[in-house]
């Protein structure tokens, strides 16, 4: 089975390395880029430019839908379709009813926002291509590490190798699929 | 190899690695798992027997089940509601605390929700709570306070348990990168999700668990309220009252605040964690411990003051609670979670972990007092005097009590043993913040 190059991973020792060698892959050309740290970076973050205001747009209407269809439930339930009458309360008690709107509102809003960050973030996936990069465990402790995918229409491997050697890379390594 | 920067989490992860964790984590597990044997007895009691195994009868329908439930639920807000402003606030507190107080708000709830399950009468029939279409096409009556209870837990359950697998879903690739034996690795790796770091990941996440704090704070400001007014839309005189949403909502904060001393204070002293949990943490959490109870303080001074432009009814019946059979249980729930915070006024015991760990536990059992004397004695004295009675807990209502104790230390133990309870990457981000400014 033949091996498809798949990008160059750089390994950084400092957070302000990986932000400078970023900064300068970007101003190269470079559009497919992705970065790790053990923890956010907003600065490199923002100059890779990703954008996450769409969480709490979906997590917002999440909220309100699911509130709005808890208290139309609510009311469908007792006023319609089963009619109670205790002790000549209202049908539409609507007081009684707001406990679990806001509840299950709440509940939407949690929910959302948590399927929004998987479904952004395309995971749980368990594999992939850089985990298979020598020390790339340290990503989750103390590296940093910068990577520039081969899809990239501005891709070629020895420009970027010598561009992350020239801002201070400790380690390169070529990543490849399959194989 | 030197690295620029050294890895600050090192020691945190280790817990959870180690092979070996000491004796008395063992002896502890063993007791509590002895607990929660006591849990499966007691509820096999209730259900093979039925509900006239407990003590309760008219005018004591609530009893030992809904007090417990009532003291678990506050337990369980007061944690989540601290941990979910930490987490907006970003302040540095939540690096230390927010790990462990979002997993004692977790258990918690699990314990809360056994309660409300098993007084149920006929347990086995829990599901008719929720609306699916059943053959003999009812509804549930959402004027109910069951209801009410019912969607409260439910969603504290599952918002609660995001809030905490949110946060620690990079502290699991780090354990899944760290772990030397196969089999741990891959448990870490699955539950991690294949986390990977990438600062994309990380903006959303961030995104993500503030928004699930957001939800978190509403969410458990109305569930206290609404256990409150489980007791206030009743017509019982002493429960009938407005007032009593803030006493809830106020204690129920404090027994939370407790709860997080308590474990600070334990966890500190016995995982050698000083360096994370440090004296300036232990210093904030025992002054705010110290203005809770003061507000508590206020609202028991507040009820006496309602008390008096009351009814003669609800008078009497409020009278009887601080006076009367059970007036030992209103004054103990002041002495332990008003008179004996007060200590904290003095930094040195502040900073003390085992008078921390006293405190911590005087003040939940003040609570839990409290949440007896409103259950028990609060209906003691209603209009009709053919009604006046006592109760006491029968064995089969403490073996269930004590069994949820059991199972709320025997999770602890196991989150304790197997899981970061200081949040490594807030603590690395912190350190790389400090750091650079």
């Amino acid at each position: 089975m033949s091996r498809a190059d798949y990008g160059v991973m750089g390994e950084f020792a400092t957070a302000d390395q990986l932000a400078e060698a970023t900064r300068a892959a970007r101003n190269a050309g470079y559009r497919r880029l992705d970065a790790f740290a053990p923890f956010p970076l907003r600065r490199v973050s923002h100059v890779l430019g990703c954008r996450t205001e769409i969480v709490p747009v979906i997590a917002a209407t999440a909220a309100v839908v699911g509130g709005g269809l808890t208290y139309l439930a609510e009311y469908w339930m007792n006023a319609i379709d089963y009619p109670l009458n205790v002790g000549g309360r209202p049908l539409n008690s609507w007081p009684a009813f707001i406990p679990a709107t806001i509840s299950v509102s709440a509940l939407w809003l949690a929910a959302a926002a948590f399927l929004t960050m998987l479904f952004q973030c395309r995971l749980p996936r368990l594999n992939h291509p850089v985990f298979a990069v020598p020390g790339f465990e340290r990503a989750s402790e103390d590296r940093f590490f910068l990577c520039v995918l081969a899809d990239d229409p501005a891709y070629e491997a020895r420009d970027i190798t010598a561009l992350m050697k020239r801002h201070g890379a400790v380690a390169i390594t070529r990543m490849e699929l399959g194989g | 190899m030197t690295t620029p920067v050294e890895a600050p989490t090192r020691e945190v992860s280790r817990i959870p690695l180690s092979p070996d964790f000491g004796w008395g984590w063992t002896i502890s597990l063993i007791a509590s798992v002895l607990m929660v044997l006591v849990l499966a007895y007691a509820i096999g009691a209730l259900v093979f027997v039925g509900v006239g195994v407990w003590g309760t009868n008219v005018p004591f329908v609530w009893g030992f089940d809904l007090t417990n439930y009532v003291w678990w639920i506050g337990l369980a807000n007061g944690c989540s509601l601290f941990a979910a402003i930490l987490v907006l606030r970003r302040h540095s507190l939540r690096t230390a605390i927010n790990r462990f107080a979002e997993g004692l708000a977790l258990f918690s709830v699990i314990c809360a929700g056994i309660f409300p399950i098993f007084h149920l009468g006929r347990p086995w029939l829990f599901y008719w709570m929720f609306p699916y279409p059943a053959t003999f096409q009812v509804w549930p009556q959402f004027r109910s306070p069951l209801t009410w209870d019912f969607w409260a837990i439910i969603t504290h359950l599952i918002v609660t348990t995001m809030l905490w697998y949110v946060g620690l879903i990079p502290d699991l690739a780090t354990l899944r990168d760290r772990a030397r034996l196969p089999m741990a690795k891959r448990v870490f790796a699955v539950f991690a999700l294949g986390w990977r770091s990438s600062l994309r990941h990380w903006d959303f996440h961030q995104r993500a668990y503030r928004l699930v704090a957001i939800a978190v704070i509403p969410l458990v400001l109305v569930i206290q309220s609404t256990v409150a007014f489980e007791f206030a839309v009743t017509l019982v005189p002493d429960w009938h009252e407005t007032r009593l949403p803030l006493h809830f909502v106020v204690t129920g904060l404090e027994s939370g605040l407790a709860l997080i001393l308590l474990a600070a204070a334990a966890l500190r002293g016995s995982l050698r964690l000083e360096r994370y949990i440090d004296d300036e943490d232990m210093n904030l959490i025992g002054k705010l411990l110290l203005a809770n109870a003061l507000v508590a303080g206020y609202v028991y001074a507040g009820e006496v003051g309602v008390m008096v432009f009351a009814d003669r009814y609800t008078e009497a019946s409020t009278i009887n609670r601080i006076t009367g059979d059970y007036a030992g249980l209103y004054w103990g729930a002041i002495a332990l979670a008003v008179v004996v915070p007060q200590a904290l006024w003095f930094r040195r015991i502040r900073l003390n972990n085992g008078l921390c760990v006293l405190i911590g536990l005087a003040v939940t059992a003040g609570i839990w007092l409290d949440r007896l004397s409103i259950v028990v004695a609060g209906v003691q004295r209603d209009y009709l005097p053919s009604m006046w009675r006592t109760y006491a807990p029968t064995p089969p209502e403490w073996y269930l009590f004590l069994g949820t104790v059991g199972l709320f230390a025997a999770l602890f133990l196991l989150f304790v043993r197997y899981l970061p309870v200081i949040s490594m990457s807030e603590t690395r981000h912190d350190e790389h913040l400090e750091g650079s400014s």
